[in-house]
């Protein structure tokens, strides 16, 4: 039963319906997350077993990556982390415009960590020591991990500008938003994830 | 059936019966597996060929009763509460829904006995792993698709069979050239897989002379089929020292070289150490620290291999000098401290050598 | 609309309008039961696939040389043949098929949580099992369904194929488990709760956090496989400073679980089969479900007992190999209880009840064989050897395939209305018992005594009891074609089986044969377990089923 049939149906309690479906559909998205989680677990678990088979880490010949550079990259992220958060709670408020800014200031931040990460990449591939994904298992886990991330990243952006585009089309109102929430849910996940990925390899 | 509502334990003579029936079955099968002459069918040529069989015995015995149980009641139960052309359409059961002391013994018993095995098989497992590792060391090496053998004190790899003096306990160890593979002595009753990159060991002390093949269990390409033409010889010490001989003349003049590996000089030029730093650390750090000469980890320490004056010659007994590193990495050596893995086994181009010999040179 | 068809925990008393059209019906429908009727479909044309590439196996070991394939395609056969057995009919033929089409009626809902996402998943699969046959086309795979590297990069263009439909696959696994634990989490009819729901639901509840969860570890493995054969990043490749085993870990991790996805189900159907053909109580009602919960959950702990050989660090091996002995002991849970379950009984030998025992018979013999292999040093001696094809067998086939027979002589009537023929079913069966224990019954000695696994050729000591095994596999598949040959006869000319044929008790046999599209005209409260033959059903609110009254809702009202 998909929330648009229930929508215009003209029997039965819409709202009762709709807070019905959207547990569903909450459920459905976390366990989603879940297994999501699960696939990068699985890649951080490969990266530490590799790392810890014996050879010396980090393996001799390959760049340093930049610690401070990827710090402040990620306090980019972090911050829209943030500005995700207040966008949601002014829109259950009824905020609507701060809610806008918010998001268009998550959308921002979001683009903005994807061009450092660019910006990052380019230097290690282009720079003094090549390292790229071909080169040793540092080179395939790095790119692989932090591609994978930047990945969930860029569909982030993708579908927090199609929220804007709906919420500024009126498909979103104080009772129905589950769609807001849903991509909240997902912002802060792959921020949780670079926490994860930025300590494992930039910290340790 | 009414008489079975009526008799809610319903543990009727017939019941009895079977049970005694399954029990004087159950007992002809554990003395079936411990009397049944494995050996027979299956040479044990090394000692813990003997307890690996008596931990089947054990399973198979214990394995055979549960299982006889299990179908025997399940047959019986089947037969005589099956519906009768006299029972009404609509009879039923006896209903039951549960036992909480029957529930529970099916739970402890089998518990029980998963304590017991796990017993039994750590002990098993113990003496497998803690065999005696004083004597011979011999290193086996996976190709696609034949193994080759390395001893101490015969150059290059043996291709043929490999042979072992009875009674001398030994410590394989095995690698793989290329992908791996699974080294398998049936009669050994004991396997390991050789992986390319990774030394595992197998220890072992050989009892029983004989023609023994050895098979390769993993899939390895095309030809995995046919890894299973080579023996393994297991003989008097005097007629292993003549063999021994036999392959140390034969390979004595042969350069140390292997038959891929195409023997000759290395040229050293072009060598980039900062490559051969990054390739250290992928190949040879698990069994080589950069550190002075005593530093043993398999290898030696390889800090000063080429610029320490208190180590004037390489292992192999020649003088300390790029084109004989080059050489050693080429061809592999065998020596007091074990094997050296040769270029086959390491995955190394010519290039590569080249890289880590300037690699080596580098460290002062 | 009344306040009592609003209930917690429940979707709302509500029909939307029935679907118009072949298309939007029997195609890209939305109503679970079409969805597992094509699941099911679909995995049995694979079956017939996978079943002949096991034949080709057999033929081609007729004799030590070999010569019916060259070797280089006896090694797609069998590795297409386990990929395509375990991915493409097991596993869908469980849980997108039996799951989709039973569990969302017997829990008393209209659909499940997300039919549209179920629909998703439903034509990945066989698009994906497409591209899996599709590989023999570009040189199938060859190192085996577990595609070990390094052999595997070295493998035909089809090995990234078989990544691929894999993958996919496993996507369609994914999101069938999500949706499953949402609805049993979510859409149970008033009054089921977790202690009154049927077993066979327990056994999918079990399963649907594996397939969410293992599944997607083996996509990560399978994606880095991808990766490093098209592009050449280092993941597995020990010359480029990768680890081959680390391929296994992230494959066992996944495929152990997996096994458990090919027999979880399958208990579920046994512990519906059982009561209702003793006309007895499921024995052990609370300790059945459980112990599903125990296996699933301890499954994840196990996997390295694939891989006592590989060169584990010996001393976490032994964690591995007691875990593993404990498994042992939720199953025997089951057995007993479900052997208990007879006693007493009144029992029908219908078809469904010959497989289910017949399933507890072998597969109680291959799990006590995985108890063997669980014991490293017995282990040290038989992997890699026919020892792990018998007991890969035992309870693949004589458990999960078994379990699926049981399944479709039971549920066939729910699905088309008529009854699959009772005599060709006990022809089925008997052969298919003969033939089964002939084919795989032998290979535990011969493993046991020197033959190695994948071989095209082998040493001309073991031929007698190769020509055996293959003589006995004709036979078995003699007896599938037999059960197709039912299933296509009676589809048009069976004997009507009206709603309840078996007398079942749980919720689906309370309603049409076959459903209508919306289930039920009012959802059921439930008051208790549906095995208590000796009181009346628990169940309000189903008078009107049987009856021509319209829904409560009319459909398509809008
Ligand atoms: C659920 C899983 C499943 C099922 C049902 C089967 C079913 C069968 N399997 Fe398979 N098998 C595996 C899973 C399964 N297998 C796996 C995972 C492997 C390991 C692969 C690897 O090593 O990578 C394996 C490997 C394997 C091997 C070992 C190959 C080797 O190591 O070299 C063999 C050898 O005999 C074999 C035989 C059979 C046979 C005879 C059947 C029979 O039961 C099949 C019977 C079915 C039919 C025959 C088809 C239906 C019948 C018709 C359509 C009628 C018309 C047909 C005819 C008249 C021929 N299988
Ligand atoms: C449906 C699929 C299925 C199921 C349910 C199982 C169940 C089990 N399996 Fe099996 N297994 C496979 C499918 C399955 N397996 C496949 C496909 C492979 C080969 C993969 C490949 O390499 O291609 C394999 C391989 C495999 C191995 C690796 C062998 C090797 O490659 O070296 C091992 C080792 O431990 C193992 C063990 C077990 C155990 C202990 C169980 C247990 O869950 C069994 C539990 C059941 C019982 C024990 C019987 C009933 C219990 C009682 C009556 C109670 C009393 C008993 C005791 C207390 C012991 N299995
Ligand atoms: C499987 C373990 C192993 C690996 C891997 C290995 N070696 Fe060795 N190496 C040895 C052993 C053992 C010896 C000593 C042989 C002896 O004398 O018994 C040795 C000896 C040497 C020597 C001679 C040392 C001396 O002082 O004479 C050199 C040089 C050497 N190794 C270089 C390398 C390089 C370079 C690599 C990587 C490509 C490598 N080894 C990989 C085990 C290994
Ligand atoms: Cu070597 Cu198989
Ligand atoms: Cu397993």
């Amino acid at each position: 039963m998909t929330a648009a049939t229930l929508a215009h149906d003209a029997h039965g309690d819409v709202d009762q319906l709709y807070i019905e479906t959207r547990e569903l559909r909450l459920q459905g998205f976390l366990l989603f997350l879940i297994s999501d989680c699960v696939l990068f677990s699985s890649f951080i678990f490969a990266y530490l077993y590799m790392r810890n088979s014996g050879q010396g880490w980090p393996p001799p010949g390959i760049h340093r990556l930049d610690v401070p550079f990827a710090a402040w990259n990620s306090v980019v992220l972090f911050g829209s982390g943030a500005t995700m958060h207040y966008a949601l709670e002014n829109f259950k408020h009824g905020h609507w415009m701060r809610y806008m800014i918010f998001l268009l200031a998550t959308i921002v931040l979001g683009a903005g960590f994807l061009a450092g990460q660019g910006y990052e990449y380019t230097h290690l591939i282009y720079g003094e020591h090549v390292t790229w994904a071909g080169s040793g298992i540092f080179g395939a886990s790095f790119f692989t991990l932090t591609g994978m991330h930047g990945l969930h990243v860029f569909i982030g952006v993708c579908y927090l500008t199609v929220l804007v585009l709906q919420s500024s089309a009126g498909v979103y109102t104080r009772g129905k938003y589950f769609g807001i929430t849903a991509g909240t849910l997902y912002w802060h996940f792959v921020d949780v994830i670079w926490v994860v990925l930025f300590s494992i390899f930039y910290l340790i | 059936m009414v008489e079975h509502k009526a008799q809610p334990a319903g543990l009727s003579g017939g019941f009895w019966t079977v049970t005694a029936i399954l029990t004087a079955l159950s007992i002809a099968a554990i003395v079936f597996w411990s009397i049944f002459p494995l050996e027979k069918y299956l040479p044990a040529a090394i000692i813990t060929a003997r307890q690996v069989d008596l931990l089947f015995r054990f399973m198979a015995a214990s394995g055979s009763a549960l299982w006889i149980f299990v179908a025997g009641y399940l047959l019986y139960f089947s037969i005589a509460f099956r519906a009768r052309a006299t029972d009404p359409p609509d009879a039923i059961g006896l209903q039951v829904h549960d036992n909480h002391k029957l529930e529970f013994w099916w739970t402890v018993i089998p518990a029980l006995f998963v304590v017991l095995l796990s017993i039994v098989s750590v002990r098993i497992w113990y003496q497998v792993m803690l065999e005696p590792e004083n004597g011979i060391v011999v290193q086996a090496i996976g190709h696609q698709f034949y193994f080759s053998f390395r001893y101490p004190q015969i150059n290059g790899e043996v291709t043929d069979e490999m042979h072992l003096p009875r009674d001398v306990p030994v410590t394989l160890n095995l690698t793989s050239a290329d992908v791996i593979h699974g080294f398998w002595v049936p009669a050994m009753r004991l396997k390991n897989d050789t992986v390319p990159g990774l030394v595992t060991t197998i220890k072992f002390t050989p009892i029983r002379d004989g023609r023994y093949p050895i098979i390769c269990t993993q899939f390895c390409g095309v030809l995995h089929s046919e890894m299973d033409k080579q023996y393994l010889v297991i003989e008097e010490k005097p007629a292993f020292d003549a063999w021994f001989k036999k392959w140390q003349e034969k390979n004595a003049h042969a350069s140390n070289a292997l038959p891929s590996a195409g023997g000759g000089a290395v040229a050293l030029q072009g060598g980039n150490a900062s490559a051969g730093k990054a390739l250290f650390a992928q190949k040879c750090s698990a069994c080589h620290k950069v550190a002075p000469f005593s530093q043993t980890l398999v290898g030696p320490g390889l800090a000063g291999v080429l610029h320490d004056p208190s180590h004037p010659n390489l292992v192999n007994n020649q003088p300390a000098t790029p084109q004989n590193v080059a050489g050693i990495l080429q061809n592999g050596f065998t020596g007091s401290m074990g094997t050296m893995p040769n270029a086959t086994a390491n995955g190394l181009s010519r290039q590569d050598i080249a890289n880590l010999v300037a690699f080596l040179d580098s460290l002062k | 609309m009344s306040v009592a068809a609003v209930h917690p925990g429940g979707i709302a008393d509500h029909i939307h309008p029935e679907p118009q059209g072949f298309v939007r019906r029997y195609v890209f429908s939305l109503d679970h039961k079409i969805i597992g009727i094509q699941y099911i479909i679909t995995a049995f044309v694979f079956f017939m696939l996978s079943g002949l590439l096991a034949e080709v196996i057999r033929t081609q070991l007729l004799n030590p040389n070999g010569g019916f394939v060259s070797s280089d395609t006896y090694n797609e056969v069998y590795s297409v043949h386990g990929s395509a057995m375990v991915w493409l009919v097991i596993i869908p033929l469980l849980t997108g098929g039996f799951g989709n089409l039973v569990f969302p009626l017997q829990i008393g809902a209209r659909d499940v949580a997300f039919p549209w996402l179920n629909m998703l998943s439903f034509w990945i699969f066989p698009v994906s099992g497409l591209m899996l046959f599709a590989s023999f086309l570009m040189g199938a795979p060859t190192a085996g369904w577990m595609e070990y590297p390094p052999v595997s990069l070295q493998g035909a263009a089809g090995t990234s194929m078989w990544c691929a439909a894999i993958f996919l696959v496993g996507v369609s696994s994914t999101m069938t488990g999500i949706n499953f634990v949402v609805t049993i989490l979510k859409m149970r009819a008033p009054g089921m709760t977790f202690t009154r729901m049927p077993l066979f639901c327990w056994g999918q509840f079990a399963t649907a956090p594996l397939l969410m969860i293992a599944t997607t570890a083996l996509a990560a493995a399978l994606a880095a496989l991808f990766i490093e054969r098209e592009f050449g990043v280092p993941f597995y490749d020990p010359t480029k400073g990768g680890s081959p085993v680390m391929w296994q870990h992230m494959f066992w991790f996944y495929s152990h679980p997996a096994v458990y996805i090919m027999i979880l189900p399958a208990f579920g159907i046994i512990s519906e089969v059982l009561p209702t053909f003793s006309r007895k109580p499921i024995f052990g009602y609370k300790l059945i479900a459980f112990s599903s919960m125990a296996i699933a959950l301890a499954g994840f702990m196990v996997w390295a007992h694939h891989m006592f050989t590989s060169g584990l660090a010996p001393f976490l091996q032994l964690p591995f190999m007691i875990l593993t002995f404990v498994i042992g002991v939720p199953t025997g849970i089951k057995i007993f209880s479900w052997t208990a379950t007879l006693f007493g009984g009144k029992i029908h030998f219908s078809t469904a009840m010959l497989f289910a025992l017949g399933f507890i018979g072998l597969f109680t013999l291959g799990g006590i064989t995985g108890i063997f292999l669980a014991a490293i040093p017995f282990d040290l001696h038989v992997h890699g050897t026919y020892f792990i094809v018998a007991h890969l067998h035992y309870v693949l086939v004589g458990g999960s395939l078994m379990g699926v027979f049981a399944g479709m002589y039971y549920w066939f009537p729910k699905m088309s209305g008529r009854l699959l023929n009772e005599t060709l079913g006990k022809w089925h069966f008997w052969l298919f018992f003969l033939g089964f224990n002939g084919t795989f019954i032998p290979m535990h000695w011969l493993g046991m005594l020197g033959m190695p696994r994948e071989v095209a050729t082998y040493d001309p000591q073991f031929a007698f009891w190769n020509r055996f095994e293959s003589v006995a596999s004709y036979l078995m598949a003699f007896s599938i074609l037999l059960f197709f040959v039912n299933v296509l006869w009676s589809i048009r000319n069976g004997k009507r089986s009206g709603p309840n044929p078996w007398g079942g008790r749980t919720l689906e046999w309370q309603i049409p044969s076959p459903p209508h599209y919306y289930n039920f005209k009012h959802i059921p409260t439930v008051y208790g377990l549906p095995y208590d033959f000796a009181q009346p059903l628990p169940y309000k609110g189903l008078d009107e089923e049987l009856t021509d009254s319209p829904p409560a809702v009319a459909a398509g009202a809008h």
